[in-house]
């Protein structure tokens, strides 16, 4: 008897986890990113090792009339990575240093190298990156083929910083990029989501690794501008900024904390650049994470956690390189049933209280459970084609947990168009390595340089070798 | 003759051991080691635990109940340590600590069930046995991904601990009944 109950409920887990885990996005033999949206079949995953191999493949795709699309650590959530029945080249094994120069603060590192990779690498010589993510987890291919920003105010997008990188074009020639070699796809390239060859190796400018002291402070979202205009931008020492707005049903989009890392002389760095290995208070973060996930008490509950943990965080020293890879651990999230999600929004700094006012109401009417936003600022850089800081911006980073079910993805899609709407009114841009749920419109009208961007595209790629659902989802018939 | 506290506590190991054993190679691989090491790192488990074996074997008639004991201390130390780990080096010596744990708790195991059961009326209590530490493992090896998924394989280290702990305790209190020296 107690055995027939045991086995019963064996089987019936078993069943039960079988059939709760039967959608698509988890089948093994279909590939996804991040997002776990749309998965598809593909032909076959490659895993890049040499120069020579990669041209093979793209000898090889051009015979047999094949796609290639280009993966590096794969966070992108709109399908950028992968197309059906195409082949994915997976970079990440590609990720050697080439040639590191301390004098002339440059490094030569292979695409498929992450930013943790060029850390610890340059790290015991003073040296630190320039502008990269939050986080150090991401692929420099990746990186630049999204143009990357984050917590740096002072250097601008990840495209200030790129000196020259080596492109494979769809011929399977290699050519040499920079501002003054084959200048015209520089602009194209970074930004360009992988659709104009597969970047081998890049050339960065590096900085000087600083300490910096934490300065915390608090204010609502009203005072947030004019305190950044004073005391952040300002202030020269500060070099990094992020902030954060409550999304607590308490204080909804009203209460915001920022922490800044001045610059620390009278300190050495010495004693403080030993690079982080582990990520502490996980375990705790994604539990209050989840019941945040779940409920407004624990959204309050949270938002109550992260001002007191953030209240200690005032005047601690941290190296700039430690500052650069942040915890990311956290916020992993498995269900079958809904996923987090990210969104990007880039607001004119003096829009900035009259986005979020609106975007409230947005909230408010359309019901999406937002968990977080954080705030970093770009300045207006119009280098890359598909540029989105064509004004000095605050980008606010906004993770949605939606369902994905096909109505709740339908509710998401139009919901987040109402929100892009907002966005354009205020003269705002968006990011684009995120899932498509903006209209072909609404893409145009704030990347006003994509028509010409596809058309070079066409050009240099005329058999469209190298593809993905961006340009599947805004590309196709954006040329003329 | 009472094995029912034998079966109970081996189960107890079982699930604790069932949990993490798949997810205990993605863990290691996370560490960025190659398979070549993985395989090192399991060698040195089966040396360590090929030695233990050798040692122990002359105390297991007299001491089998208290091995199994400090087999679940050992591999609940062990556990806890994990999350911890920040080399390849300490991977080592929790293997071989685990390797040690693991010849106590087999080659006392497989005594004390002789010593528990009658020649020529074995095979019932064989067959509970496997059985209940089978779906223990299969409850486990499930509640284990679920676990990971909700929270971390660091979570999943403590709960295995814990688990071990309470085997330990398990075995502990039943101390004078059913070892080979109390017959
Ligand atoms: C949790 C999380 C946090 C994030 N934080 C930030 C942030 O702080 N700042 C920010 O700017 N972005 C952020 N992103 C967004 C974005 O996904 C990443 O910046 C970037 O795409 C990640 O690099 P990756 O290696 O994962 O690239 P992938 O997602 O693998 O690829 C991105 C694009 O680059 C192309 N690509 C990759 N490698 C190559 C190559 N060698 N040659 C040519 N094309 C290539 C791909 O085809 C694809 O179009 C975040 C994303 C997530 C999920």
């Amino acid at each position: 008897m107690k055995k027939t109950f045991a086995l019963a409920l064996l089987a019936a887990l078993c069943l039960h986890t079988y059939a709760r885990f039967q959608s698509p996005d988890q089948d093994p033999y279909l590939i996804t990113d991040y997002s776990r949206l749309h998965p598809v079949k593909v032909s076959r995953v490659v895993a890049g090792k040499e120069e020579e191999q990669l041209r093979n493949l793209v000898r090889e795709a051009r015979d047999k009339g094949l796609t290639i699309s280009i993966a590096g650590q794969r966070h992108s959530q709109g399908g950028h990575t992968y197309y059906k029945d195409g082949v994915v080249l997976d970079m990440t094994a590609f990720n050697h240093v080439l040639d590191f120069d301390p004098v002339r603060r440059t490094i030569r590192v292979q695409a498929g190298a992450t930013w943790g990779d060029v850390q610890d690498y340059i790290n015991p010589h003073g040296l630190s990156v320039k502008t990269m993510q939050s986080q150090n987890i991401f692929s420099i291919g990746g990186s630049l083929s999204v143009n990357a920003h984050g917590r740096d105010i002072r250097n601008g997008s990840l495209i200030a910083s790129v000196e020259s990188f080596r492109l494979m074009n769809a011929q399977g020639e290699t050519i040499q990029v920079s501002r003054t070699e084959n200048a015209a796809l520089f602009p194209l390239v970074i930004g360009g989501y992988g659709l104009f060859g597969i970047i081998v190796d890049v050339t960065l400018r590096l900085t000087d690794d600083e300490l910096y002291r934490t300065r915390t402070d608090t204010m609502d979202v009203y005072a947030y501008h004019s305190y950044f205009e004073r005391e952040v931008l300002g202030n020269p020492d500060v070099r990094m900024h992020l902030a954060r707005i409550s999304v607590a049903p308490d204080r909804f989009l009203t209460d915001m904390y920022a922490i800044n890392y001045v610059r620390e002389d009278s300190v050495p760095l010495q004693a403080h650049n030993r690079l982080r290995e582990r990520e502490s208070g996980v375990l705790p973060a994604k539990i209050m994470f989840g019941i945040s996930r779940k409920s407004d008490w624990g959204k309050d509950a949270l938002w109550t956690m992260q001002k007191a943990l953030f209240e200690r965080e005032k005047g601690q020293l941290i190296s700039r390189n430690n500052a650069m890879r942040s915890e990311s651990a956290f916020m992993d999230y498995q269900s079958a049933t809904d996923h987090d999600l990210l969104q990007e929004y880039f607001i004119p700094v003096d829009r900035f209280a009259g986005f979020i006012d609106d975007f409230r109401s947005v909230l408010a009417r359309e019901r999406l459970n937002l968990l977080n936003i954080t705030v970093r600022y770009v300045n207006r850089d119009e280098e890359a084609a598909l540029s989105y800081a064509t004004d000095d911006m605050f980008a606010l980073v906004c993770l949605f947990n939606v369902p994905l079910s096909e109505e709740g993805q339908a509710h998401t899609k139009q919901a987040i168009q109402s929100v892009i709407d907002r966005v354009l009114a205020h003269k705002g841009t968006y990011y684009l390595p995120y899932a498509a749920y903006p209209s072909a419109a609404q893409f145009h009208a704030a990347y006003p340089g994509a028509a010409a961007f596809f058309r070079a595209k066409e050009q240099a790629d005329p058999a469209a070798r190298f593809v993905n659902y961006f340009y599947e989802d805004y590309g196709k018939d954006a040329r003329r | 003759m009472n094995i029912r506290w034998l079966i109970r506590s081996q189960t107890m190991v079982t699930l604790a051991a069932g949990m993490i054993y798949p997810y205990y190679l993605l863990f290691l691989k996370n560490l960025g080691n190659s398979f070549t090491k993985y395989g090192l790192a399991f060698a040195v488990f089966t040396i360590s635990s090929a030695i233990a074996s050798q040692w122990l074997a002359r105390s297991v008639d007299r001491h089998g109940k208290r091995m199994l004991v400090a087999s679940s201390i050992g591999m609940m130390a062990a556990m806890a340590a994990f999350p911890w780990v920040m080399s390849y080096t300490v991977v080592l010596l929790l293997q071989l600590l685990m390797g040690v744990c693991c010849a106590m708790q087999k080659i006392s195991e497989r005594t004390l069930l002789a010593d528990l059961t009658e020649r020529g009326n074995r095979g019932k209590t064989m067959g509970e046995y496997q059985f209940w530490t089978s779906v223990a493992s299969g409850l486990a090896v499930v509640f284990g991904g679920y676990l990971i998924d909700l929270l971390t394989i660091d979570a999943l280290f403590y709960v295995s601990a814990a688990i071990y702990g309470a085997s330990a305790w398990a075995t502990w209190r039943n101390n004078g009944r059913g070892s080979a020296s109390a017959e």
